[in-house]
């Protein structure tokens, strides 16, 4: 495999001069769930469906010890962890808790971007109080969150985002990890490919084939060549390998789709292979949906075929909504003029846009409900 | 083809087939309808979009047998205009049909009658009879629930279905995934054995027009793929949507504890008045209830404020819970008594919405959260 290496490192990587805070829930809804219920301390909890097509959408750490994660099956969490307790999601309780914490961020700084109701990113450079480093910064608000909300929370302390979020994931739960300017190079380096942002599975075993394991193993790589590899993301690869992340931290940032797509080891080409790839993006949007308490009124699909020809088609419907088995029935209703494939499936996925947001407010705020038909 | 027809009797007809035929065509003979001038003396006007066909057989005085094609709205119009009272005759030959009443002539372009196409009927084992007043009822307190989205198609319709409960009855109910409406009737005799269909809403559209025409009965026959109305001198069938409606016995509430009687008509003025200042998007209403006061609220950002109360019947705990208005409007405009009883359990569970225990129709309607 021809890996022209191009070392480029160091004048570019020491971006320093900004203190971002990644503040990330540890379990969140099962925490709340086991704060809430006594009965269910030290006992794996499962927040999520107990249907038959239900998937879990949080796991208590009792649970994680068994192999139960977030977006897997229910069926699937049961056969692994017999004594998981499933517990309803109380999506109302999450958004209060969830306001708490922000209400503590805004004693800090105002840049704060949240990602969803459990995790946001602060810019603590110039904080209110005055608070020399982030470090002391961070301390505080886990130590408010801990003792006005009963719940632990991990935070990643650096100087970009993309560090800090890699770094709230390092000493979880409830741990504190902070990444110096002069650091960040050697941190990334360390890290597996597969914990970076936007690395999926297919990617990692992509990666994992060319002899990138990684973070060092990505920096030994040039951009053309990164740029063969994986397209478009081979030039966010690159700099992410390099600690360079410019993005800020921004506050109005208003979310307005929410997708979810997958590439697949072997190209799809049957309707069960590809309704089921359908159903999974529709979970997982369904899921990011609801814990933002969003609905949408527009469903779009995106489909790669082995040749790169890549689709988009969409509809948008007369209300929004936010169920993951209405969104696979207008997602299946885009895919059935585009079937029998006559080329394999690469990549497919699901957007919801339209999203209740702005003047648009009133779609969350009065949400009409639906009759429960499955 | 050479026939007379009066005026009257020709418009009325041509209103009845032309409904069925879609403003937009890519099929160019499917904007036209099919005229037949039979030997003995009718005259047989059609039209379909392929899922929906329409026959209708008039008096006409008929010179020489025959058939064509010709666009439907154009002819429509043209009958409409003409003189009250008039006689028009049509006559067809190498490719025109001419329209000759009174002074005004038209030559109309035409396409032969052998490539207009025809819905095949095929065996429809069930046939039995309805008194147009009841079908009327099934369909005006049904229809207004049918959902007009696409992508759920086997909503785009009324489920129709027999069942034995005790007695043998025939039940029509339609959602759109917010509200139900249901409607059983004693099972007509010839309908056991019936299969489950669901009657796309064009069809119908079409029928509740031509049933206010109709005073007997309505001869309906069927299969599982196919339905056929009888109504006079016009003959309705349609394909009906292959689907599964879902099952929609588990959304009806059975256990909703908290009683309230209100007149419907008061209450659906107070729910119209207070819905003026609504959100557009949402119409959102909002209802207290406390005691016998019931409190009919809109908040709008953009608007203000209204409330309303209206007097009840109501004993359980208070509570609120929101509806959209015009779902509300839609169902008490269905209640023909002096009383409505709403069966409410919590602001986030279906309520259900009927005249009494007694009466045919019975609704469910799920809150909004506000």
């Amino acid at each position: 495999m021809e890996r022209p290496d191009q070392p480029e490192d160091g004048e570019e990587s020491a971006e320093g001069g900004r203190k971002i805070i990644h503040i990330d829930m540890d379990a969140f809804y099962a925490s709340v769930e086991q704060r809430d219920d006594p009965a269910l301390k030290g006992r794996p909890v499962a927040v999520g469906g107990t249907r038959e097509r239900g998937v879990v959408a949080a796991a208590s750490y009792e649970a994680r010890k068994y192999g139960v994660r977030s977006a897997m099956a229910s069926a699937l969490a049961r056969r692994l962890c017999p004594d998981l307790i499933f517990v309803r999601p109380r999506f109302d309780v999450y958004r209060e808790v969830s306001r708490q914490i922000h209400l503590i961020f805004a004693d800090y700084t105002d840049l704060v971007e949240p990602l969803s109701l459990d995790e946001a990113y602060l810019d603590v450079t110039n904080n209110h109080q005055g608070i020399a480093t982030a470090t002391e910064v961070a301390r505080q608000i886990r130590a408010r969150i801990r003792a006005e909300t009963g719940l632990t929370a991990s935070a990643g302390v650096s100087y970009n985002k993309f560090i800090a979020k890699l770094a709230s994931d390092h000493n979880k739960p409830d741990g504190l990890c902070v990444v110096r300017p002069d650091q960040g190079l050697a941190f990334i380096a360390r890290q597996p490919v597969g914990r970076f942002h936007g690395v999926g599975p297919v990617t990692a075993a992509r990666m994992e084939k060319l002899g990138i394991h990684t973070g060092a193993d990505l920096r030994r790589c040039s951009r053309e060549f990164l740029g063969q590899q994986f397209g478009k993301s081979g030039d966010y690869f690159y700099l992410a390998a390099r600690a360079i992340d410019h993005r800020a931290v921004r506050p109005d940032r208003v979310r307005k789709s929410i997708g979810s797509e997958n590439t697949f080891f072997h190209d799809l080409y049957s309707h069960d292979d590809l309704a089921a790839a359908l159903l999974e993006s529709s979970e997982t949007v369904a899921r990011h949906a609801e814990r933002t308490g969003k609905a949408g009124r527009t469903v779009s699909i995106k489909l790669r075929y082995s040749d790169f020809r890549t689709l988009t088609r969409a509809r948008t419907l007369p209300a929004p909504i936010a169920d993951a088995a209405r969104i696979q029935e207008v997602a299946l209703a885009l895919l059935a003029p585009l079937e029998p494939v006559a080329l394999g499936v690469r990549l497919l996925g699901v957007t919801l846009s339209s999203l209740g947001e702005g003047d648009d407010e009133m779609v969350v705020t009065a949400e009409q409900l639906a009759l429960a038909f499955e | 083809m050479k026939a007379t027809i009066e005026r009257a009797t020709l418009l009325k007809s041509l209103g009845h087939v032309q409904s069925v035929v879609e403003r937009r065509n890519t099929i160019p003979i499917l904007s036209n309808v099919l005229i037949e001038a039979t030997p003995e003396g009718t005259l047989r006007l059609m039209a379909t979009d392929l899922d929906l066909q329409i026959v209708e057989a008039v008096p006409a005085a008929v010179d020489q047998p025959g058939a064509t094609t010709v666009s439907a709205h154009t002819l429509f119009d043209i009958a409409r205009k003409l003189p009250e009272g008039s006689q028009v005759q049509l006559s067809a030959a190498e490719g025109k049909m001419q329209v000759v009443a009174g002074r005004a002539r038209f030559n109309l372009q035409t396409l032969p009658k052998d490539d207009f196409p025809m819905i095949a009927e095929g065996e429809l084992p069930t046939r039995f009879e309805l008194p147009a007043e009841t079908l009327k009822q099934l369909i005006d307190k049904t229809r207004f629930a049918i959902s007009t989205e696409e992508t759920r198609y086997y909503l785009n319709g009324i489920f129709f279905h027999v069942q034995d409960e005790g007695s043998p009855v025939l039940k029509a109910a339609a959602t759109d995934g917010h509200r139900l409406a249901r409607v059983t009737i004693a099972r007509p005799d010839g309908a056991e054995g019936m299969p489950d269909i669901i009657i796309p809403r064009k069809c119908v559209g079409e029928l509740r027009k031509l049933l206010d025409e109709v005073d007997g009965s309505v001869d309906i026959t069927l299969s599982s793929t196919k339905i056929r109305f009888g109504l006079g001198t016009a003959i309705l069938t349609s394909k009906l949507i292959d689907g599964t409606f879902p099952d929609y016995n588990r959304v009806i509430p059975t256990a909703n504890d908290k009683l309230l009687k209100i007149d419907p008509k008061s209450f659906m003025e107070g729910v119209d008045r207070v819905a003026t200042i609504a959100s557009e998007k949402t119409r959102a209403v909002k209802m207290a209830l406390d005691r016998d006061k019931i409190t009919l609220s809109v908040t709008s950002p953009e608007n203000g404020t209204a409330a309303e109360e209206v007097p009840g019947d109501y004993a359980a705990p208070g509570f609120e819970i929101g509806f959209n208005a015009r779902y509300l409007l839609d169902i008490l405009g269905q209640i023909d008594g002096d009383t409505v009883e709403v069966h409410l359990a919590d602001a986030a569970a279906p309520t259900l919405i009927r005249e009494n225990d007694k009466a045919p129709a019975l609704y469910v309607l799920m809150p909004m959260r506000v």
